[in-house]
């Protein structure tokens, strides 16, 4: 019996592969203002997920066309005049959600896997969704450190870097594309709820110490790896919910860093 | 088309579901304007703990009054976090929703089966609600509606320019508590009997696919409720028929939602068509003249 064998042991390397993915992508969903996209995507993506369940097909392949189908939608109906990007976003989100769940209603035995989606299992990961993440996240890492810059500049003023001849459009479509492939990626794993936070939380409460991006990064990276770890630890000893204990020590590290920013702020200055 | 709803279940969800028209119309409307879209989808999140501790505290009577402190609770923070302007209000908004949907989880997770609880959290109760969830929907609507009325036109010019909102004389940081608070007992008025899914959908999906049809407030909020009515209407049927005569469980939140998609979509291609049209009138105008 190897050390991959026991639950607790693939859980906790899944957190910290989770949490690092969780963290790269994060930086960019908070700087952004993605947020409310991320989460319709995460909804989105749940019809495509039922359905290849109910095929036989791979999950990850169904929630990645499903995911490809709302970043388009999203775009498309953003075009229109008067439908704001939140409106546009919220009908998708809808849609998607009732899609997925009227799809489950129909089946009697699903309402297991409903509660798995929303909240995750990370106590019963297995050695192939290891493999999928560390690979996802090697996948990211590399292109995100390539593509650094143009999507910096995209990112903070669009229309200058177009008229440098920087195409803003490509650009945030490829960052779109990166974060519906990290959601699909840590969904199934770890649940939708949790998945959200892990994004949003860590980045953010990096952003409030730093304005570089390479530090905001870092600091993403290490507390979403950290709220993993401790979520998980709380879980296995108070015997709750993973995925909400993971969720709450992220809001933790948020808070805390909320409150102490400005004692270090006076410091410094 | 009538004969189903004179079964008394039936009959019921379609008097929840017109009293949830008449309030989602108008509401929407401004949830459309100031992009609250996020704020409404979070407030159906954080509702649910409180929910649980209202369970937990006093029974199926509970749940009333723990969704309301959750919900006015979440509106408060909301507003508050939003002013200050520390973070995005965007990631603000991700945080509150998963850290008091997480507590909420947390709390049903020491029990030892609680799935059932977040399925009925998800789709609502829309065939079995009762008179008296009737009678609560009502008096929050009614008092919904009051509330509004006395704000509308002061939270549209905050919405279109909060500058000019300022200068005659508005406090917008209680504008802007006042309709989170508006949102925050619209969620509660509808979330139990119709579920979170269904409360989104309501507040987001009619008045954008009204937007389409017209730029004007009031004609929105009539044609927002005129679509709620109708999707309603047609989607407690559809699920009635799929399962009476074919046997296939078809969700009837689920079903409305999908309708009100179906009516949205419909009238953006006929907005496209539309717009094309008067484009190619135009030019041909303009080549005579």
């Amino acid at each position: 019996m190897s050390w991959w064998d026991d639950a607790v042991h693939r859980a906790v390397a899944e957190v910290v592969l989770a949490g690092a993915l969780a963290g790269f992508v994060g930086v960019h969903i908070v700087v952004r203002r993605l947020s409310f996209f991320t989460m319709a995507l995460t909804h989105a993506t749940f019809p495509g997920v039922v359905i290849a369940a109910l095929f036989g097909v791979d999950l990850l392949l169904g929630g990645m066309a499903t995911g490809v189908l709302v970043v388009l939608g999203v775009a498309a109906l953003t075009r229109r005049p008067g439908q704001n990007a939140a409106a546009a976003t919220g009908v998708v989100l809808s849609a998607g959600f009732a899609l997925g769940a009227g799809l489950v209603a129909t089946q009697n035995s699903f309402s297991r896997d409903l509660s798995s989606y929303l909240v995750g299992s990370i106590l019963t990961v297995t050695t192939r969704d290891l493999v999928i993440t560390g690979g996802v996240l090697t996948a990211v890492v590399a292109i995100l450190s390539l593509s650094a810059r143009p999507l910096l500049y995209t990112g903070f003023d669009p229309a200058a870097a177009t008229a440098a001849g920087v195409p803003a459009g490509a650009w945030t479509l490829l960052l779109l594309i990166i974060i519906e492939i990290a959601v699909v990626t840590l969904v199934p794993a770890v649940g939708t709820i949790l998945a959200i936070s892990l994004l949003v939380a860590p980045a953010a409460a990096a952003r409030l110490w730093s304005t570089r991006l390479p530090v905001i990064t870092l600091l993403a990276v290490l507390f979403a790896v950290a709220s993993g770890l401790l979520g998980l630890y709380a879980s296995t000893h108070l015997n709750i919910a993973a995925g909400a204990s993971i969720a709450l020590a992220a809001t933790t590290i948020l808070v805390l860093s909320a409150v102490l920013r400005p004692f270090f702020k006076e410091r410094n200055s | 088309m009538i004969e189903p709803f004179t079964v008394p279940f039936m009959g019921r969800a379609l008097a929840e579901i017109v009293l949830l028209a008449v309030i989602c119309g108008p509401v929407g409307v401004l949830v459309l304007v100031r992009k609250l879209s996020f704020v409404s989808d979070a407030l159906t999140h954080t509702v649910f703990p409180g929910v649980v501790v209202g369970f937990l505290a006093g029974g199926l009577d509970g749940i009333f009054l723990g969704a309301l402190v959750a919900a006015l609770l979440t509106a408060v923070v909301l507003t508050l976090l939003t002013r200050r302007g520390a973070l995005s209000d965007d990631a603000s908004t991700a945080v509150v929703l998963t850290a008091m949907f997480s507590v909420g989880v947390v709390l049903v997770s020491r029990r030892s089966s609680y799935t059932s609880d977040l399925t009925s959290f998800l789709f609502g109760r829309l065939l079995t609600v009762t008179m008296q969830q009737i009678a609560e929907t009502a008096a929050l609507a009614a008092l919904i509606l009051a509330v509004l009325a006395a704000g509308a036109r002061a939270m549209l010019l905050r919405a279109f320019d909060p500058a000019a909102a300022t200068a005659a004389g508005y406090r917008v940081f209680w504008l802007d508590l006042w309709l989170n608070v508006i949102v925050a007992l619209v969620v509660v008025a509808a979330v139990r009997a119709v579920g979170t899914i269904l409360v989104v959908a309501l507040l987001i999906v009619p008045a954008a696919a009204a937007r389409l049809v017209s730029h004007r407030p009031m004609v929105m909020a009539l044609t927002g409720t005129g679509l709620i009515l109708l999707a309603g209407w047609t989607g407690l049927l559809a699920s009635w028929y799929a399962s009476v005569e074919h046997g296939i469980a078809l969700a009837s939140a689920s079903g409305v939602v999908l309708l009100l998609v179906a009516g949205y979509l419909m009238l953006l291609v006929l907005s496209l068509v539309r717009v094309r049209s008067l484009a190619r009138i135009r030019s041909l105008a303009r080549v005579r003249s």
